[in-house]
């Protein structure tokens, strides 16, 4: 009965019935009793997630444990397939005929109109595929028996809970797709949900205009995904994961067994690249990563459940997914693994120094996810199984720490009656003590203070990336580590800043400051105890990243995932270092926030004074720079094509149509009712006819 | 019996060729019954109407059964011919004068007086138009064209009370009698010329004379001779045609003469006179009528320069005629009107197909054969759609007696289902998919492109563009919201502006333009004034056409097969197919 098909159908359907029956009823029937069909849902998905999560891996554990005790015949080295994975077709979506493409040789498809595609919605899950998937739908439950509280009596709020569960739906679908087409498709659902709720408040035009901006920067990523399918598509002929057998045939799919076992056989050189790059383009813009990164912070406008859940904890995460996912695709390009890496440690980097400077809570939490994204693109960029590893597990406990966080601010800013500026509100902490504990927990997890859930994480990143030869991996490292200190540093500025010094309380509030309902600080503790515990847990039973390693895409034959250990030397010389800068952050940020106010000021104007602290608080003038660079140019563009269309091509258009009328006023002129008139113009109509026939 | 005959006509005319003609006894029987019966039983109002109806359709019924004749054959000593074009078009004669009697039952207009005269003069000029399509000698021709239009001449005058219907007879007459009288002189020449009234005698003499003109004594001057006698024979096929430079008459006449009376005289008449051009460009490329000349290939390579010629003239009228009749459209008030414009670009789409025919005979007769079938089609396709709007126009007229486009605005609301079909008749009159008349002028472009007519296809493609709008324009004011409103409809302000300036400022000054300079020939009629309608008439009583009356169930027979033919065209196509290749 809990087969893992039905299992996977269930997870995935769950959220869509929902969003269809909210979206139905949920206007007239079940009014303010809206969140009852997403919450069940969601429950459901949960729990079958986490059912499916434990039957991969027991399944998984099987197949290891008879692969490693099956005596490898030395004729065939590659007989059992790598890692574990199951797909469920569905149905046939379009394309009847078949991709000629039998055997293992990477043809490019000679005629790119020639046989279509055959796309088939096709469900896959794997161990990669397992996490994402309870990630996803445990901090979806969460946020959304948070939302009960937070969005009470909005008068969208059927809307809220549609929009979540088909959001839940897309995101769902996009990590357990096992094709390259489909996965383009969520890819845009979800982007579609998440600019359905960055405008939530439509009626406010800052939040109009961040969706329409979230919208059109991701714009930019997808081209270059989409161009990225297509390519991929004219390089392998297929769109598919997974193997396709036909007709005992094997139609080797692009992250299929075939290719896995000869990783040899990938394209790489340009092409490769190429496809390697477009990917990446996309990941940049779902992922908020530079030069990308612009839309996240101001996504910020969404009601703050949906910052939470999309903009920290979820969809942000899909980038680190598809690379992961693709990791043969980039390890075949030459230069690949480096980009991802480069792009993930600059951002990280950047996006701290934006964050030490702003005022506003949100937002400094939106950086430090970016800057928490370029973590993990850092480590998947390693190209290492212990830097794939890292990553996803950053963004396992990252989920659980920022959505955590993110829900605490929007507690204060519950309480503080919608004002999210650090600079109007301070020592809230007597009035808010739920949510000044899952606080402090939720930042120690960010800042990677030991045991907390973001320290394990962490440190696998630094000591992955450290592992790496060479000088941009040397360099990226300390970045990172500067990073770590950054980070430390910011999180507890806000910190400080909002619960601790001399206590201030907006007016917006009308001196009525009150913890949130249970709805709201329940999901508060699970998420805290969750930032406590599920770094140290996994961390100490290595079951993540064995469980991760039985992912087929992970296991490429020569990505030893399952190799020794790093030493312990090093391991702890890292955990040493990383502990110490961000013990150093957080010093300096009690010194600066909780001390005298002489040294911060001085500090502030020492870094106006050469123009540092600008810098950072124009968030380094990105925006700016996109608005003379592209915005501005494209309006102009876009002003004059509007004038020639209205001034030369309708005027045009306008006197091609009044000339027909012009003739036919001529002509109906001639028509004067008068017989001579008209018997003198037959007899001169045919006599030119005539002279035009005699002499021609 | 037979020996009767034979002593009566001859041992050449034999009792088969009578069955041959057996259509054309049948209404000439119609035509004979309707006046006793007439005698007989004045008492009973609507005889000739029944009389008529059941000559037609016998006749039609007669022709239907005996079918597709085999190929091409000569009766009564080759005074006629029976082939392909003569049994298709024959039948469209029937058949689209069986419509127009049969709306004249739903739209009363024969009234009281010329009751008897309309329905008589209406199968006359049926069977003079019989005899046009199977003429097969310049008698014949002569003959059945007289018959034709000196009964269409009255027609267009049968309401004699109407000062306008008057007015349009009387032109119809002046200028039908003069360009008679031009055509038979240059069959006179053509006869001196080359010995012979025979056509396919003609055609062989002609080939003659082109073959060995360059060598005799006065070669230009016989060729000058020649080509006028074609061309003042050409003028008469034209003016039937409505032809520019000879379509003069046909707005005044269509305009004055009821709809019924134009229905029948722009789409009967008009395929009775293309059949006769079709039947010249045949003889000229080498039909049946020559079969017995020993060398058919070398005359019908002799007579190339002709059909050259035939088909450059023609190509020419085509094209001017077609861009003239759309042009000419805009900007009228009057339905009756517009649709003798669109008449007249018709026929430049419908003679396309003949040049197209003439310019590849030679040398493909597989493509002629296409261009011959475009043209059947396209004619079989015309009937329903003409007839469908002229029979609307007709059936609006008995119900308010107004026939200007502003009495339509806002039928669409009234009427909603009348409305479809109006729209859809018009969409097919257009060309628009799926409608015959996308059909009809695909198959005919595609013949023109077949036969190497680039230049012609283009002018035709932008003219189909150019009727766009008018007839649009139609079904917009059909489908508008709000009273007398222009500027009723919602919309951007840009398109508000565009359409504003081609429908209100276009009527109002298409009105004024062409009204100010018809004064002094065709005073406004006293019935229906058309400035004063569209200006102070507040439609209080709008016109109700429920498609579940008669009339709606009229219109609805009537597009029916525009839909059919649209969709369902190659059956139709393959007949016209059948029926071309019969005719060579």
């Amino acid at each position: 009965m809990f087969g893992i098909e039905s299992l996977l159908v269930v997870t995935v359907v769950m959220p869509l019935a929902a969003a269809v029956l909210t979206a139905l009823f949920g206007p007239r029937l079940l009014r303010s009793q809206s969140h009852w069909p997403t919450i069940v849902a969601l429950a459901i998905s949960l729990a079958a997630s986490l059912l499916l999560v434990w039957q991969v891996a027991q399944e998984a554990e099987a197949t290891h444990t008879a692969r490693q005790n099956e005596p490898v015949p030395s004729a065939q080295p590659t007989s059992h397939s790598l890692g574990y994975e199951r797909t469920l077709t569905l149905w046939t979506w379009t394309g009847g005929g078949e991709v000629g493409q039998t055997a293992l040789s990477v043809q490019p498809v000679q005629d790119p109109l020639g046989p279509p595609p055959r796309i088939e919605v096709t469900l896959r899950i794997d161990p990669l595929t397992a996490i994402m998937l309870a990630t996803v739908l445990t901090i979806s439950f969460l946020v959304a028996v948070y939302s009960v509280g937070y969005m009470h009596g909005d008068p969208g709020y059927w809307r809220f809970y549609s929009y979540i569960a088909l959001f839940v739906f897309s995101m769902c679908m996009l990590v357990s797709v096992s094709n390259f087409l489909l996965l383009y498709v969520f890819w845009e659902a979800v982007g579609l949900c998440s600019y359905l709720l960055i405008g939530f408040w439509y009626q406010r035009p800052a939040a109009a205009a961040a969706g329409k901006k979230a919208f059109l920067v991701n714009r930019v990523g997808d081209f270059g995904f989409a161009l990225g399918v297509f390519l991929l598509w004219l390089t392998y002929g297929t769109l598919n994961f997974h193997d396709v057998q036909t007709g005992g045939q094997t139609q080797p799919g692009i992250l299929g067994q075939t290719f896995l076992q000869q990783p040899e056989q990938y394209v790489g050189g340009a092409v490769g690249t190429a496809i390697a790059l477009l990917l990446m383009a996309g990941a940049c813009g779902k992922s908020a990563q530079w030069p990308l990164h612009v839309w996240l912070p101001d996504a910020m406008e969404g009601p703050t459940p949906v910052s939470a859940l999309i903009h920290a904890a979820t969809m942000v995460t899909a980038g680190v997914y598809l690379t992961a996912r693709c990791l043969p695709l980039f390890l075949a390009a030459p230069i690949g693994p480096l980009v991802v890496a480069c792009i993930g440690g600059g951002t990280a980097l950047l996006a701290a120094l934006i964050a030490l400077t702003q005022t506003d809570l949100k937002r400094i939490l939106a950086y430090s996810t970016i800057s928490q994204l370029g973590y993990m693109f850092l480590a998947v960029g390693t190209g290492t199984a212990l830097g794939v590893t890292a990553g996803m597990f950053h963004l396992f406990t990252h989920a659980f720490f920022k959505a955590l966080l993110f829900l605490a601010a929007g507690s204060v800013m519950h309480a503080m009656g919608g004002v999210i500026d650090i600079r109007q509100f301070g020592g809230l902490r007597r009035h808010l003590p739920w949510t000044h504990t899952t606080m402090l927990f939720g930042c120690l997890a960010l800042a990677g203070v030991v045991p907390f859930a973001g320290f394990w994480s962490k440190d696998a990143i630094l000591l992955a990336v450290g592992q790496q030869e060479g000088l941009v991996y040397q360099v990226l490292g300390w970045a990172a580590t500067a990073t770590a200190f950054l980070t430390a540093f910011y999180t507890f500025r806000a910190f400080f800043r909002t619960f601790y010094g001399p206590e201030r309380i907006p007016e917006e509030t009308g001196g009525h400051v009150h913890e949130g309902p249970p709805w709201m600080t329940a999901p508060l503790v699970v998420l805290a105890a969750a930032s406590l515990v599920v770094g140290a847990y996994f961390e100490w039973t290595h079951g993540f990243a064995h469980f991760l390693a039985q992912t087929p895409s992970l296991c490429l034959a020569g990505l030893a995932l399952e190799g020794p250990r790093a030493e312990l030397v090093s391991h702890s010389q890292v955990a040493l270092l990383s502990t110490l800068v961000v013990l150093a952050g957080i010093g300096l940020a009690a010194l600066l926030y909780l001390g005298s106010r002489t040294v911060l000021e001085g500090l502030t104007r020492a870094s106006a004074a050469v123009g540092l602290y600008g810098l950072s608080y124009g968030k380094f003038f990105f925006d700016e720079l996109y608005q003379a660079v592209v915005v501005m140019p494209l309006t102009g563009l876009a002003r004059l094509c509007g004038w020639l269309d209205n001034q030369a091509i309708d005027r045009a258009v306008d006197d091609v149509g009044a000339a027909p009328r012009a003739l036919g006023a001529l002509f109906r002129s001639l028509q004067v009712g008068l017989v001579p008139f008209y018997a003198l113009a037959m007899i001169l109509g045919v006599l030119v006819l005539l002279g035009a026939l005699m002499t021609g | 019996m037979q020996h009767v005959f034979e002593d009566l006509f001859g041992s050449a005319v034999r009792i088969g060729a009578l069955w041959a003609v057996a259509p054309e006894l049948v209404l000439c029987a119609a035509l004979a019954t309707m006046l006793v019966v007439r005698m007989l039983t004045p008492r009973w109002r609507h005889s000739p109407f029944y009389v008529a109806a059941a000559g037609l359709a016998a006749a039609l019924a007669l022709v239907v059964c005996w079918g597709l004749p085999a190929g091409s054959n000569q009766i009564f000593t080759g005074m006629l011919v029976q082939d392909g074009l003569a049994w298709f078009l024959r039948g469209l004669v029937l058949l689209g004068t069986l419509v127009v009697v049969s709306l004249t039952a739903l739209s009363r207009t024969p009234t009281e007086e010329g009751y008897l005269e309309f329905y008589f003069l209406l199968v006359g000029a049926a069977l003079g138009m019989c005899l046009m399509v199977s003429a097969n000698h310049l008698v014949m021709v002569m003959i059945g064209l007289e018959m034709a239009s000196i009964c269409s001449y009255v027609l267009a005058g049968i309401l004699r009370r109407q000062r306008q219907a008057m007015e349009a007879a009387l032109k119809y007459a002046v200028f039908g009698a003069a360009t008679a009288g031009i055509m038979l002189y240059g069959m006179s020449l053509l006869a001196a010329c080359l010995g012979s009234v025979h056509l396919p005698t003609m055609a062989r003499g002609l080939a003659d004379r082109l073959s060995g003109l360059p060598h005799t004594e006065g070669a230009a001057a016989y060729q000058s001779v020649l080509l006028l006698g074609g061309v003042m024979f050409l003028v008469g096929l034209g003016f039937k045609l409505s032809l520019f430079p000879l379509h003069f008459w046909a707005p005044d006449v269509l305009h004055g003469a009821p709809a019924e009376v134009g229905g029948f005289l722009s789409v009967v008449s008009k395929t009775a006179a293309l059949g006769l051009l079709a039947r010249l460009a045949l003889v000229l490329s080498g039909s049946a009528g020559l079969a017995q000349t020993p060398a058919l290939g070398h005359v019908v390579q002799a007579l190339e320069p002709a059909r050259q010629t035939l088909a450059g003239l023609l190509a020419l009228l085509a094209a001017v005629t077609c861009t003239f009749g759309n042009l000419a459209a805009y900007g009228q008030t009057n339905m009756k009107r517009l649709m003798a414009y669109s008449t007249i670009a018709h026929a430049g789409y419908m003679i396309m197909p003949v040049a197209a025919l003439l310019a590849s005979a030679g040398r493909d007769t597989a493509a002629a054969q296409n261009a011959l079938a475009a043209l059947l089609f396209y004619a079989a396709a015309y009937l329903w759609m003409n007839l469908g709007v002229f029979g609307f126009t007709a059936l609006v007229r008995d119900r308010c007696g107004r026939e200007e486009i502003e009495t339509y605005r806002a039928f669409g609301r009234q009427s909603p289902g009348v409305t479809v079909l109006m729209a859809i008749q018009l969409f097919s009159l257009v060309g628009l998919p799926p409608m015959a008349g996308f059909m009809a002028k695909f198959t005919v472009f595609a013949s023109l492109w077949q036969c190497g007519l680039g230049a012609l296809l283009l002018v035709a493609v932008l003219n189909t563009v150019l009727s766009l709008f008018y007839y649009l324009r139609v079904i917009r004011v059909m489908t508008a919201v709000g009273e007398e409103g222009k500027h009723s409809e919602p919309g951007h302000p840009a398109m508000l502006s565009r359409s504003e300036r081609f429908t209100g400022e276009s009527t109002t000054g298409g009105l004024s333009g062409e009204k100010g300079v018809e004064g002094p020939g065709m005073a406004p009629p006293s019935a229906s004034p058309p400035g004063a309608e569209a200006e102070s008439a507040p439609q209080a009583a709008q016109p109700e056409l429920p498609l579940l009356s008669w009339a709606g169930l009229w219109l609805l027979v009537v597009c029916v097969p525009v839909v059919v033919l649209g969709i369902w065209w190659n059956g139709l196509f393959a007949l016209a197919q059948a029926a071309a290749a019969a005719s060579w």
